[in-house]
């Protein structure tokens, strides 16, 4: 498990395993593109995301999460992805960084190839080393779910309810 | 939710009488193995390590830390309030209740958003701070169920699973005054959504558990799957952690550990959907880490029970255990379920609580095997169990039946009653096949009462003449003491003197000593240790004249041989001394005959075609001891293959006593068993423990089951060549 293209390959199978989808991008137009096929209502787009992207709607700084809560599409970016289980780290300090990640309908979540690591060792090392970024960390490992009702398996509940993860050059 | 529990009897009346939660119990266990194992497996192959490795190498972590938690919490909290949290060490629920209630008070906060933490549900949380004025919303769908239902949770990790969709769709029918359909779950899950969001957007603090407390840099972990604990702890200015000092790891490194381990063994997946780190309090919020003892430090300095703070609350043990799945959790267990509450429960909310379910545990040891942590729990049940009765707890008919059973001679003048009694009902009529037909009461009409022979396995013996030797073994020319076990020699005397005859073919010659009776497990199990240390002195009496080897067919003995008998003399090394001088020389008859008393391959075939499977003794089989694989040494014996039998691990439902103190658990678990002996398709079901033997054979016979049930010394002994 050394090239890229294998851990890309292994993200994508833990990724689809997770029950999250999978896209290759090749800029962040295709992103935006994939983004605004979805649904008729624009994108809104967290900080991180926005400074590649420059266009979406930015949550409202005062009031970030009522502000786009059910929203039907947002773009965040991943700090990095995890092959062994198809998650990505997201780091989100504030309200305002977590608001798209915690309450859009269809999250997008855009990560770099090469910010793919082999396993969940790596990420935690990752973070281990950054003090600041373990204030609101998260791996997030496809749409969220439940089994509470009859262990009858249902994907999306208070999170969202799909999620997929565009991987960039 | 009300602060009291209905008294156990009354919950036990009521999880027997629900016909559908047995089914959905089974099929969780299934289903649950199946996939865990499959994580379980891919783990091993990806760190080319097993399973036991890495569950010790967690739990040496956890005992260290264990070990030196003040200067953990110290560290822990010097990062935690480095970065803005507030850290207190409280020892008891209600401290925890009333620095909550306080801080909520002072900061004006009527509305408390929760999302799942065990140490709220500990303390009573909810009910306790309604008490203050204060309200608690559950907003974990499972737990806002039972919250809505003002019930506990009956599962660690799945805490409604007790509830059906037609009581899910009734009780949030009431609540959001709209109709659900019980058939369209993910219309009742998406209600969830809808329903809590008001309660996020008006709370004013959120309230989360801990999966890890990370002392090197002060930052809590959570492990959640629907996205509530992140909203949880995104909306409120003031976030409230409730944790038990035991959630203290040192490192990230020891919480990646950790992660390997408990989203595999709780929902058997690779990681749970969102593992959230959290350091010290977000830019313009608190944030309050409370550390609660309630009885942690006394359960870690508590002989036995210590390694029980291990836990990390993955709910596994629940998962495999036959009881569990008969009655479900607000039976097996009190506020913490499964095997882990039957021990914690006692620390965290006293004896009392903790007593009532003890005498569900069948002590098959299937939780220790499944345990992320490897907790000794079939142990430190025994050990509960102990307790329990030195404070009171135990029933008067048991207290009874045990005194009748520790005395010798009494016993066998009861049994020589018993057997003429049912001589006589043979002669009359009244037995059919091995069994007596007599009328039981409803609760008891799953098994039959076995009709007793008349003479004892013993007296076949030596009515007798010796065996002719098939081939010599090892063992050849030696003398070797018969252990014959209390039931077996009269309930299944042939069994006694089957392995007898196994022992002389070998070449070795049999004696029984005559003043044996019982080990002392019945009374061991049952908690009455003096009793059981009665007990265990005569048999040492019986068996320390010589250095013979001693042999047995029951490998129940020889567990309480080897395993209990040194807790019972931990205190008094002349009698530890000679306890081990007659447990050093006991061997389970499988194992004598695959060892000393070695029988050649293929000695016993007969090809006469029967088709039989075999069930393996659960304790000797969940321990890992070679002899419990009885199907491997008779089909090396006859040459002949085990029909496949499924969960030929699982327990048989006998369970020493809880077959007689629970009949519906013995019944339930019987019912698992023989299903899969029915779905083998086999003539004769074969078993090496002779509860075993005595119980699925009653069952069998009151269900009027097509296959035989036999010891595997009588299936292997009826193919010795005949003797002139």
């Amino acid at each position: 498990m050394t090239t890229t293209t294998n851990r890309t390959a292994l993200f994508a199978e833990g990724l689809r395993a997770a029950q999250g989808e999978f896209v290759q991008c090749r800029s962040w137009d295709d992103v935006w593109q994939y983004a605004e096929s979805l649904s008729d209502e624009t994108p809104v787009v967290a900080p991180a995301a926005y400074v590649h992207l420059q266009r979406g709607e930015s949550p409202d700084e005062e009031d970030p999460l009522r502000s786009i809560a059910d929203r039907s599409v947002g773009i965040t970016i991943a700090t990095c992805g995890i092959a062994e289980t198809g998650s990505v780290l997201l780091i989100e300090p504030a309200p305002i960084d977590r608001a798209v990640s915690l309450l859009t309908r269809h999250l997008i979540v855009a990560l770099a190839e090469p910010d793919i690591v082999d396993e969940l060792t790596d990420g935690f090392r990752w973070l281990a080393q950054q003090p600041r970024a373990a204030a609101y960390a998260t791996f997030v490992t496809g749409p969220s779910r439940t089994a509470d009702i009859e262990r009858s398996l249902t994907i999306g509940v208070q999170g969202p309810s799909r999620l997929t993860v565009a991987v960039l050059p | 939710m009300s602060a009291s529990t209905a008294p156990f009897k009354q919950r036990y009346r009521r999880s027997v009488s629900d016909p559908e939660l047995k089914p959905r119990l089974l099929a969780f266990q299934r289903s649950w193995r199946e996939s865990r194992d499959a994580q379980v497996r891919s783990l091993e192959q990806r760190t080319e390590r097993s399973f036991d490795e890495l569950r010790r190498e967690f739990a040496a972590v956890k005992d260290s830390t264990l070990e030196r938690i003040d200067d953990y919490i110290a560290e822990f909290r010097a990062n935690a309030e480095a970065a803005g949290a507030t850290v207190v060490q409280l020892s008891t629920a209600e401290e925890a209740v009333n620095y909550i209630a306080a801080v909520c008070k002072s900061r004006g906060i009527d509305l408390v958003v929760k999302s799942k933490s065990m140490v709220s549900e500990e303390i009573e949380l909810n009910y306790e701070l309604e008490q203050r004025g204060i309200t608690a919303i559950e907003t974990d769908l499972g737990e806002w169920l039972l919250q809505l239902a003002e019930e506990r949770p009956s599962h660690l990790v799945m805490p409604a699973i007790h509830q059906k969709r037609q009581y899910v769709a009734e009780i949030l029918g009431e609540e959001l005054g709209r109709e659900f359909d019980p058939d369209d779950i993910p219309a009742m899950v998406a209600s969830a959504r809808d329903g809590l969001r008001r309660h996020y957007l008006s709370a004013g603090a959120g309230l989360t558990g801990a999966n890890a407390l990370i002392a090197e840099t002060g930052s809590i972990v959570v492990v959640t799957n629907e996205g509530n604990m992140r909203l949880a702890t995104s909306l409120p200015d003031v976030h409230f952690v409730t944790a038990g000092i035991e959630k203290l790891i040192p490192s990230w490194s020891d919480a990646e550990r950790q992660l390997q381990l408990l989203p595999r063994s709780a929902t058997a997946q690779t990681l749970s959907t969102y593992t959230t780190c959290i350091t010290g309090a977000q830019p313009g919020k608190e944030m309050h880490v409370i550390l609660l003892d309630n009885g942690r430090r006394a359960m870690r300095d508590s002989d036995v029970i210590g390694d029980a703070l291990r836990c990390i609350r993955c709910g596994a043990c629940a998962n495999v255990c036959p009881p569990y799945q008969i009655v479900g959790g607000h039976t097996f267990g009190h506020i913490y379920t499964g095997a882990i509450g039957l021990v914690n429960t006692t620390f965290h909310h006293g004896i009392e609580d903790a007593a009532g379910p003890q005498g569900l545990c069948v002590s098959c040891g299937a939780c220790q095997t499944v345990c992320p942590v490897d907790i000794p729990l079939p142990k430190q049940i025994l050990e509960i169990r102990h307790r329990s009765h030195e404070s009171g707890h135990a029933p008067l008919w048991e207290q009874i039946a045990l005194r009748l059973w520790a005395r010798p001679r009494l016993f066998h003048h009861l049994m020589g009653v018993a057997a003429a009694g049912s001589g006589l009902a043979r002669l009359v009529g009244l037995v059919r096949g091995d069994h007596l037909r007599a009328p039981l009461p409803k609760r008891l009409r799953w098994r039959a009462i076995p009709a007793l022979p008349l003479r004892s396995g013993r007296t076949l013996i030596k009515s007798r003449a010796p065996q002719s030797t098939l081939s010599d073994s090892p063992a050849a020319g030696q003398t070797v003491d018969l252990f014959a076990q209390c039931l077996a020699d009269r309930l299944m005397p042939s069994a006694v003197d089957s392995a007898a005859r196994l022992i002389e073919a070998g070449g070795a010659a049999v004696n029984v000593p005559e003043s044996q009776h019982c080990c002392g497990l019945p009374a061991f199990d049952a908690g009455d240790w003096d009793m059981a240390r009665r007990m265990a002195e005569h048999t040492i009496e019986a068996l320390e004249d010589g250095e013979r080897e001693i042999v047995t067919p029951a490998p129940s003995c020889v567990i309480s041989m080897q395993d209990h008998w040194p807790r019972l003399f931990a205190d008094d090394g002349e009698w530890r001394a000679r306890a081990a001088g007659v447990s050093d020389r006991v061997h389970d008859l499988a194992d004598w005959l695959e060892g000393p008393g070695r029988l050649p391959d293929a000695c016993l075939r007969n090809g006469d075609g029967t088709s039989w499977t075999a069930h393996r003794f659960c304790q000797a089989s969940n321990r890992n001891d070679a002899g419990a694989r009885i199907d491997k040494l008779v089909e090396r014996l006859t040459g002949e293959t085990a029909r496949p039998l499924a969960e030929p691990d699982v327990c048989c439902g006998f369970g020493g006593l809880t077959s007689l103190a629970a009949p519906e658990v013995g019944a339930g678990i019987l019912e698992r068993k023989l299903a899969c002996v029915a779905e083998s398709g086999c003539d004769t079901l074969i078993t090496n423990n002779p509860g075993c033997v005595i119980h699925l054979r009653a069952g069998a016979n009151a269900g009027g089951a097509n296959h035989k049930t036999l010891h595997y010394a009588d299936f292997l002994a009826a193919r010795l060549p005949k003797d002139p």
